[in-house]
């Protein structure tokens, strides 16, 4: 983690230190804590984060320094040359063990009701760190348990540990100082600054950040208990940014999406609007095939659709279009491309998607498509617009069409002889079509997006696709063998192969390797 | 009287003698297979023999087993470590507790805490187990004479063994499946008048097992179907690792608990009885004797019972009581992280072997540090025990299959796991 932050501006001499008896070289600048994680050596921390700065308010990271009288906080002090460091001495492990049990002395016992319980780093540390029986038999300080601070966000101010991560996120990478302090000693509580709440882009990182379950996702929150939860790598399609996520899921439903970290695209992070594009993959799904409006098996779906796509070829490909979408992975627009050029004989490939929005300079994009890049690239020069495909619609250029994805905006779409769509969604375009066949979602499929950078960043299949639909790139594989061609694609990386051999700007790109869910339980606590 | 067949019978059939009778090799006979079990009555266990006999005589036998399995050691790779102890209840299920206490010393010496245990706690796994080998040995003796058609003799020994069930049912709160003892000690300690109410069982017991012996060792034809039946050699039992009373049986005086003390076995004055012939007359009476010495290490014990806990005092080891965890919020953590993750055992591996019913079981655990084992074999003794059957049932006659295997003692639960 620490290493992949950014190297100091100069370059600056290495010193030489002991760290638990074993000598070691690191370059200035780096905090103990950051040397410790490098060599090995376990250091707890509740407050430091490694894409924050450090305030030591928790005390947990101290470790003893040969000459300093003290305990000194690691996360906060620069390595030094000649440093001789202790991080598992008598006295560090007694102080260690004292702030835990002034952390606890007012925590409510609340894991059995607590979204956190099983990923909280509280649990964690006490149990690797303290382990000793409570000593108080007084009652606790009561605050308030629900506090709405925010659209997205509830604040339990008893778990509260006062670590304000929190408010470091809120100043530091929303730029939007929502939280505050409040108080002092024991009445000392977490709470939205005057007048405002927490309603800024990114606020739920507090809660990804929050070691505690002190802010817990309106959105998930008691809807499942986070060691049931498997954990998948992916990719957000909420933007062209492409932040990369854990999709967490548990009986075949995603419960909801963290972020991953990429130093180079999103860090730690991610913005709110990402985090809720799950819900699309569960909501009004297309299930199966039909023709003709009524439910088809796959087999008589797909020969229906070829023999239409086929109809309109041979009588004129020049009025047969195919619209793809730049909501859809490389190997579904890569295999729909050959489908056009090589099976259907026509350049007429709009690409279509969702429109504009908001943006700032932090982490979200105006164009909400995570694939705008790979989609011109595979599609090349001659790629139409979606502006083209109204217009040609309207004027009768075109008259049977291949729908594939989700375009948002189409023309009047009874003017078409032959419509023929591959959409993940019922929409108005699959009720208009003769054939409509299901496609899988991002979620469901191995696959990759190309984000705004250029960058090709791999999604897992974290969850099975809906009913029966069945990844595009598969689709398009059964149409162009129902059209005559003989093609061999049996897994998603062939597709990418061919990808990376035809469009130059990906050449670089890999496949990478095979990740499988990994249950929550089993990965240890988050933290 | 080397070859049991030739010498050791003399059955009598109607006025004759069967010695007078023409050898039974002289009989006009083929070859014919015969299945016995998987649910023949005395396969007990559920084991599947395929004989070939020839008249009454086994030429040959091919003892099939795996009726029983249940994966054990497949499901204690995805079990806590505390969630297999009712899996090892299921091993050995006429000693349950034997199991038990074998598998906790192996973890808790992967553990580096088998020195810590509360010596409470080691007098009372003393206790229940030696009353499951007493409970174990009732039910093989009981079983056998009974298919000896000694049914008085069933109800005697299996009487005793329900005086004794009931008492660990007291105890922890199921008859069999007791799932009593944890890892760092036994989950509770001794009900109140625990110790009176085992002293009159006891007694009670020494006589049933007093009339049974009556019946049975002075029995004409219980003697005529055990003496010099499935004679096992001292150093066949070597070759085939047989351990516990087969082994004994034969004069190899082998008993885990003396050879490699462990718990406080040491402290005890008992014998470990042997037998002279390895045949199933001194599998029979090694068993009688054993339930006597361990009377004697029970009576023992109760006199030196400590006082003290019965649960080794470390939070990440043993569950907090229900009341801290209620109402602290350590032990409700320390509870969570004990359920959820399971008790954090260091990587190693360790092979932990106690005297069970049988002999020799094993535990060989490999930890990768994580709640759960990486791997959890066991060593049952009678998977070996029951092996040299192979060897030991040709040229016997199908009545001797009977009580050879009676006396051999084989558990499907713990043979298949």
């Amino acid at each position: 983690m620490a290493d992949e932050r950014q190297a100091p501006s100069a370059p600056r001499a290495n010193v030489k230190m002991v760290i638990d008896g074993q000598a070691c070289e690191f370059p200035a600048g780096l905090t103990i804590l950051e040397a410790c994680q490098r060599v090995g050596s376990k250091v707890p921390f509740f407050c430091w984060h490694p894409g924050l700065s450090a305030p030591a308010v928790c005390r947990q990271c101290l470790v003893e320094i040969k000459g300093f009288p003290k305990p000194v906080p690691s996360c906060y002090t620069p390595v030094a040359d000649r440093m001789e460091v202790v991080t598992g001495s008598p006295k560090v492990l007694d102080v260690r063990r004292q702030m835990l049990e002034f952390t606890l002395l007012n925590h409510p016992i609340d894991c059995p009701i607590c979204d956190k319980a099983g990923e909280c780093m509280l649990q964690k540390h006490y149990f690797d760190w303290d382990a000793r029986v409570a000593r108080n038999d007084g009652g606790k300080v009561r605050k308030a348990k629900v506090v709405d601070v925010g659209r997205h966000i509830v604040l339990d101010q008893e778990r509260c540990i006062l670590c304000s991560r929190c408010i470091r996120v809120c100043n530091e990478v929303a730029r939007q100082p929502d939280l505050v302090m409040a108080f002092r000693g024991d009445r000392q509580l977490l709470t939205t600054a005057p007048g405002q709440r927490l309603d800024n882009p990114y606020s739920l990182n507090t809660v990804d950040v929050c070691p505690v379950g002190a802010l817990t996702a309106k959105d998930f929150r008691f809807s499942m208990r986070a060691w049931e939860l498997w954990a998948t790598p992916s990719v957000c399609p909420g933007c062209a940014t492409g932040c990369n996520i854990e999709i967490h899921a548990s009986r075949n439903l995603i419960r909801r999406l963290v972020p991953r970290l990429n130093s180079a695209v999103n860090k730690y992070w991610m913005c709110d609007d990402g985090r809720l594009t799950y819900k699309h993959v569960a909501d009004n799904r297309l299930a199966a095939p039909t023709v003709a409006g009524a439910p088809a098996r796959w087999d008589a779906a797909l020969a229906e659709a070829a023999r239409l796509l086929g109809q309109a070829r041979d009588k004129s490909p020049a009025t047969l279009g195919m619209v793809l979408s730049a909501q859809m992975i490389n190997e579904d627009l890569f295999a729909f491309s050959r489908l056009a050029t090589e099976c259907l004989r026509t350049d007429r490939v709009y690409l279509a998607g969702s429109p504009e929005g908001w943006c700032d300079n932090i982490l979200v994009s105006a164009d909400k498509n995570p694939n705008t890049t790979g989609a011109k690239l595979i599609g090349g020069p001659t790629l139409r617009t979606a502006a083209d495909l109204q217009r040609d619609i309207e004027g009768r250029v075109v008259t049977a069409l291949l729908l594939v994805g989700e375009p948002d905006a189409l023309g009047p779409l009874e003017s078409l002889q032959t419509l023929v769509a591959v959409s993940s969604h019922q929409n108005p375009p699959v009720a208009a079509a003769q054939v409509a066949l299901p496609l899988a979602m991002w979620a469901e499929v191995d696959g990759s997006f190309t984000n705004r950078q250029g960058k090709v960043q791999r999604l897992y299949s974290a969850i099975a696709p809906a009913g029966q639909a069945r990844p595009g790139w598969e689709t398009a594989v059964r149409l162009a063998r129902a059209l005559g061609a003989a093609w061999t694609y049996g897994e998603a990386k062939q597709v990418f192969g061919d990808v990376c051999a035809k469009v130059t700007l990906m050449s670089r790109a890999d496949w990478g390797k095979p990740e499988m869910p990994v249950q929550l339980r089993f990965a240890n606590s988050r933290g | 009287m080397d070859d049991p067949s030739q010498t050791a019978r003399r059955v009598v059939i109607g006025f004759g003698d069967a010695a007078n009778l023409p050898e039974a090799d002289d009989l006009p006979t083929e070859s014919m297979p015969l299945n016995m079990g998987p649910s023949h009555p005395a396969m007990h266990g559920t084991v599947r023999m395929v004989l070939e006999v020839e008249g009454e005589k086994i030429r040959s036998v091919d003892v099939q087993i795996g009726y029983l399995h249940r994966c054990f050691e497949k499901e204690a790779e995805n079990a806590t470590w505390t969630q297999i102890f009712p899996y090892t209840d299921r091993l050995n299920y006429v000693s349950p507790m034997l199991n038990n206490v074998g598998y906790a010393l192996a973890v808790e010496k992967l553990l580096d805490i088998d020195k810590k245990i509360p010596e409470r706690a080691q007098f009372i796994r003393v206790i229940v187990g030696e009353i499951s080998r007493i409970t174990d040995h009732l039910t093989c003796l009981a079983a056998s004479a009974m298919e000896l058609a000694a049914f008085t003799v069933f109800f005697y020994l299996m009487k005793a063994r329900e005086w004794l069930w009931e008492l660990l049912e007291e105890l922890s709160g199921a008859r069999l499946t007791h799932s009593y003892v944890r890892i760092g000690g036994v989950v509770a300690d001794l009900t109140d008048d625990f110790c009176p109410k085992l002293r009159d069982i006891l007694r009670r017991c020494r006589a049933s097992i007093a009339d049974a012996d009556k019946m049975l060792t002075s029995n004409r034809i219980f003697r005529d179907r055990m003496d010099g039946i499935g004679i096992i050699t001292r150093d066949d039992a070597l070759g085939w690792g047989l351990t516990g009373p087969v082994g004994r049986s034969t004069g190899l005086a082998y008993d885990v608990r003396k050879d490699h003390p462990y718990l406080v076995y040491d402290r005890f004055d008992f014998d470990v009885p042997v037998g002279s012939k390895g045949d199933n007359f001194d599998r029979y009476a090694v068993r009688l004797e054993e339930m006597r010495q361990s009377m004697r290490i029970l009576e023992q014990a109760m006199e030196l019972l400590p006082a003290g806990p019965v649960l080794i005092d470390d939070a990440r080891v043993a569950l907090p009581p229900k009341r801290e965890v209620y109402n602290t919020i350590e032990s409700m953590i320390a509870h969570f992280k004990l359920i959820m993750d399971g008790i954090v055992v260091p990587p190693g591996e360790i092979y932990s072997f106690t005297e069970g019913g049988n002999g020799e079981l094993g535990f060989y655990i490999v930890s990768n540090g994580t709640g759960q084992p990486w791997k959890c074999r066991v060593r049952p003794p009678c998977f070996a025990n029951l092996a040299v059957l192979n060897k030991l049932l040709p040229r016997l006659f199908i009545a001797d299959l009977v009580p050879t295997f009676g006396m051999i003692n084989m558990i499907g639960g713990e043979c298949d796991r």
